[in-house]
């Protein structure tokens, strides 16, 4: 705690106010995973903004291009997968503490939303993965 | 048998004399298991240091008076067992987040401030006439707000609170549940009334979503739940046709 004492405009009592040290999201787990949480926006905002660079550079044509395949870009690749699917994992997850409906006067529960949103996650990745394949073939 | 005791470490400032908080330590005995922080500190000010300084009242977890951070945990000191901490020491400190006042007690006024200004009761555009009979709810109708009405504003999810912690502008957790239980009333009609509140940069917006305060809630309601909820309703009201309706 650093001191600084501010002075109460209502009782006019010295009180001592504390300030929270930049190390705060250490103090906890669930601090710590919070901020790891917020991170993964991080390295998906840096593989995609390679990807459009790469949509930029197929759209000269098939002639000439040739995809990275460097040990380096395998390997950021994997970890910015890792990132992405703690991020997809995690936002999935508040999905049902944030969403509320009912069905027939009842509410829906948590679970089943959650549960829901990651089949529909599987079903998407899924279509998405063969559409791309499809074309790649 | 030698008699069990337990160490525990109380923050103590003095406004006059110190300038800023330090941590004295006092040993005292352990002699029932169902011993909690409070009744220790309650020990402490009846046979060691009568000076010490703290708020409780109702010792059954009820009144949310007795909040204080115990080993780093924001905790009810009353439903804090000595047992799950035995033979360790316990530190116990005041909110935080907020100015001490002295020793184990802070300044609850920013808290009191932020709950008046989302209007905790029932509004209603008219009210109808002592001869019109009750407001009748539904089970269904009591159970979409029930949990957010068992807040006792003992201000833990505030202490819990990273966001609140670095901004104090911040609305803060309790204030946006107890919000959400109104707005959730059907017997309310104040949901225009607390909007500019909820939906100002200082509101529900502010927060990142962290849900510590979930955790700490001693009454098992979930005001990061509320935030949420709140952040998806204002949006709602603001991009569907006529989601501005009461």
């Amino acid at each position: 705690m650093s001191a600084e004492a501010g002075t109460s405009t209502r009782t006019a009592t010295k009180t001592y106010r504390p300030a929270m040290g930049t190390g705060w999201w250490t103090r906890k787990r669930h601090y710590f995973l919070y901020m790891v949480r917020e991170f993964t926006a991080l390295p998906l905002a840096l593989w995609l903004l390679w990807l459009l660079y790469e949509i930029q550079r197929a759209g000269r044509g098939p002639t000439g291009y040739y995809p990275p395949a460097s040990t380096a870009f395998v390997i950021f690749s994997v970890i910015c997968l890792l990132f992405a699917l703690y991020h997809s994992f995690t936002f999935l997850s508040l999905a049902g503490v944030i969403l509320h409906f009912k069905v027939l006067d009842k509410p829906v529960p948590s679970r089943l939303i959650v549960l829901s949103q990651f089949g529909m996650w599987l079903v998407a990745s899924l279509v998405i993965g063969g559409v791309l394949i499809g074309f790649g073939r | 048998m030698a008699e069990k005791r337990i160490t525990i470490r109380a923050t103590r400032f003095d406004p006059e004399k110190d300038s800023e908080p330090r941590l004295q330590s006092y040993d005292i005995p352990f002699s029932d298991d169902s011993m909690v922080v409070l009744d220790a500190l309650n020990y402490i000010k009846s046979h060691v240091d009568g000076s010490l300084s703290y708020r409780w009242s109702c010792r059954m977890g009820i009144c949310g008076s007795c909040g204080m951070t115990v080993n780093g945990t924001p905790k009810l000191t009353c439903a804090a067992f000595l047992r799950d901490y035995y033979p360790n020491p316990v530190t116990v400190t005041p909110l935080n987040n907020f100015p001490i006042v002295r020793d184990l007690v802070v300044d609850m006024e920013d808290f009191m401030q932020k709950l008046k200004s989302i209007k905790p009761w029932i509004i209603r555009k008219q009210e109808l006439p002592l001869g019109a009979g009750e407001h009748r709810q539904t089970m269904n109708q009591i159970d979409d707000f029930r949990q957010f009405s068992q807040c006792i504003n003992c201000m833990l999810c505030y202490a819990a609170c990273p966001v609140y912690g670095l901004d104090d502008k911040f609305l803060g957790p309790a204030a946006i549940a107890l919000a959400r239980r109104y707005n959730l009333d059907s017997r309310d009609q104040g949901i225009k009334d607390r909007l500019p509140v909820l939906a100002s940069p200082d509101g529900v917006w502010e927060c990142s979503f962290v849900g510590e305060c979930s955790v700490v809630c001693p009454k098992g309601v979930d005001p990061a739940k509320a935030i949420q909820q709140t952040k998806l309703d204002t949006t709602m009201r603001f991009v569907l046709p006529y989601g501005n309706r009461e």
